[in-house]
């Protein structure tokens, strides 16, 4: 990992909410309460653990994070965007503004490294110079420069994470969000997402991750977020308890 | 959209066309076969048309004038041959005047025919002089048996009114163009088949309705084989299309590498079918006609460009909306929802 790369960076960090819940509530059309009233700021700059069980409400917060389902009641703004009031036409301009990292690495297998990470960049529309340029950056980052040309077949769990990872970068966003980016990699792969995470985090990218790992909650010492039963149960941002 | 955008896509559409070639090579093989079997059916029906077309070509109506011929056989009051008034017209010998008949000469014979030509619906008035006619008359019917027949070749022998031979364009309006051409002066009695007219037309309406809703329901089954091929190459690209959402890829942005890759299908499948056919037709016709020994079929070079346009529409059209209407389903899909599908 270069640092080198990182101090070329500049560190962005405020108190300016890049995601704010107030009293949002989703019940699915089954009749599930996915999450009640919650409540919750989350700056400019700031890692975020999101933590709980299985159906405590962690997938749903983050889908309306991702603009892909919508909150019941309450309102939700995402950098600068306000998501009750969004129509469809520009959920695509809201997910240009954040990188997202998936469990199942989600990597289009017909297509190599680069043009994996390359892609993200030719939804925006940016031009075949700066796609090389900044794809490699990427790759660099993540360390996996000299894998450009591989396929995703041919790379393991946690260097197909990375090219992930890589993808959520290209397009240098605000907010990055990762929904349980170590569940399929083993224990040192996920130190190092982790620690890859933690490295963009200080140059000011707003990192929110959804982890079981309780070890890597433990170890790396951010901000988590509990959610129990859709209701956040702790905070330790404010001061440990639900707010 | 910026257009190294639409660039980039319309290369993504041609690339995906070669990395998914057994989806591509499945939905070619549909598209050919459901082509295929409608090329058949039209050119059998061309070639049906045809045949009747020679029939109808055949079906000619005789238009007999009343000519000199006319007012010295036919069957009507002859007019008193009294001695003529002075300064009036002597009768010949036959005790026939000029003025009772209507065509004297070969010139107002074919300017009748020229009038009869004005008529519409039809296509063709040929003069056929009463010589002409007799010579048509002993050629096909008194062949072998002409020495019974010797008097035919007097003088006065020919019993044949000159003709006007027409052929009507459609005959279907067969029975409304007699009517017309009837009330024309010159016109002794028409000689004509009006059965076999009435049949050629309802057997050419039976045809054209019949080649219509088998080629109507060939293009509709297409659609939905096609449908169903672009449904499964979909579903095997589900993932691609959650994570060209996720990025944050517009629905035009998704959309337009699968309209691309199912235009190409149907364009490549339009010329693989092209050659097939033209290749299964040739083998056909050969057969049929070594078997038959007939020629008179539609060579495949006079509709290959019709056939070529035709299946260029049924693949492009069958590819764009198989694509639109398959990828709308997904585009209103978001994140988890693609495992569900």
């Amino acid at each position: 990992m270069s640092n080198k790369i990182y101090s070329e960076l500049p560190i962005r960090r405020s108190d300016v909410p890049v995601i704010e819940f107030r009293g949002v509530s989703k019940t699915y059309m089954t009749g599930t309460h996915a999450l009640e009233d919650v409540n919750i700021k989350i700056n400019s700059g700031e890692f975020v653990f999101v933590v709980g069980s299985s159906g405590a409400g962690k997938s749903t917060f983050m889908k309306l994070i991702m603009r892909e389902e919508k909150a019941n009641t309450g309102i939700i703004t995402v950098n600068g965007y306000n998501l009750t009031r969004m129509p469809r036409r520009q959920i695509p301009m809201l997910r240009r503004t954040m990188g997202i990292v998936f469990q199942d690495f989600r990597l289009i297998p017909t297509m190599n490294v680069f043009q994996n990470v390359a892609f993200a960049m030719h939804v925006v529309g940016a031009s075949n110079r700066d796609i090389r340029r900044e794809v490699s950056k990427a790759l660099s980052k993540v360390g996996l420069g000299d894998k450009a040309r591989s396929m995703p077949r041919e790379l393991s769990g946690g260097e197909q994470q990375r090219v992930g990872l890589a993808r959520a970068l290209v397009n240098s966003p605000d907010l990055i969000i990762a929904d349980e980016p170590t569940g399929n990699v083993d224990p040192n792969m996920s130190y190092e997402i982790v620690s890859l995470l933690t490295e963009i985090n200080k140059r000011g990218t707003t990192i929110l991750m959804v982890t079981h790992d309780h070890n890597l909650v433990r170890d790396f010492k951010h901000r988590v977020i509990m959610l129990d039963s859709g209701r956040i149960v702790a905070d330790n941002a404010a001061g440990g308890v639900a707010e | 959209m910026k257009m190294r955008s639409v660039k980039y896509l319309v290369g993504e559409g041609f690339s995906n066309t070669w990395v998914n070639r057994l989806m591509t090579l499945a939905s070619v093989g549909v598209l050919v076969a459901c082509m295929v079997v409608i090329g058949l059916a039209l050119l059998i029906s061309e070639n049906v048309n045809k045949a009747i077309g020679n029939l109808e070509q055949q079906n000619v109506i005789m238009v007999y004038m009343k000519d000199y011929n006319w007012a010295l056989y036919s069957d009507k009051e002859q007019t008193e041959t009294n001695e003529p008034a002075e300064g009036e017209e002597q009768p010949d010998k036959n005790g026939i005047r000029s003025t009772d008949y209507v065509i004297h000469n070969d010139d107002e014979a074919k300017a009748f025919c020229a009038e009869i030509e004005k008529i519409a619906n039809v296509e063709k008035a040929e003069y056929v002089s009463s010589e002409t006619g007799l010579e048509t008359v002993k050629k096909n019917m008194l062949k072998g048996q002409e020495e019974y027949f010797t008097f035919l070749n007097d003088d006065y022998g020919n019993p044949l009114s000159s003709a006007a031979k027409v052929t009507m364009t459609d005959m279907s309006l067969f029975d409304d163009t007699i009517k017309k051409i009837e009330k024309l002066d010159a016109v002794d009695t028409i000689q004509s088949q009006g059965d076999l007219a009435d049949k050629i037309t309802a057997i050419k309406r039976g045809i054209t309705v019949a080649g219509f809703w088998i080629i109507a329901i060939l293009m509709v089954i297409s659609l939905v084989i096609v449908s169903n091929t672009i449904r499964v190459t979909m579903y095997n690209r589900k993932l691609e299309i959650s994570i060209m959402k996720a990025v944050g890829a517009t629905n035009a942005f998704v959309r337009i590498p699968f309209v691309v890759e199912g235009m190409l299908i149907g364009i490549i499948s339009a010329i693989i079918s092209e050659g097939l056919l033209y290749f299964c037709y040739r083998v056909a016709t050969e057969t049929i006609s070594a078997t038959l020994g007939t020629t008179d079929i539609v060579k495949y070079g006079d509709v290959a460009i019709y056939l070529l346009l035709i299946f260029l529409g049924i693949g492009v059209v069958a590819g764009i909306l198989g694509s639109v209407i398959m990828i709308g389903k997904y585009l209103r899909k978001e994140g988890s929802e693609f495992a569900a599908i």
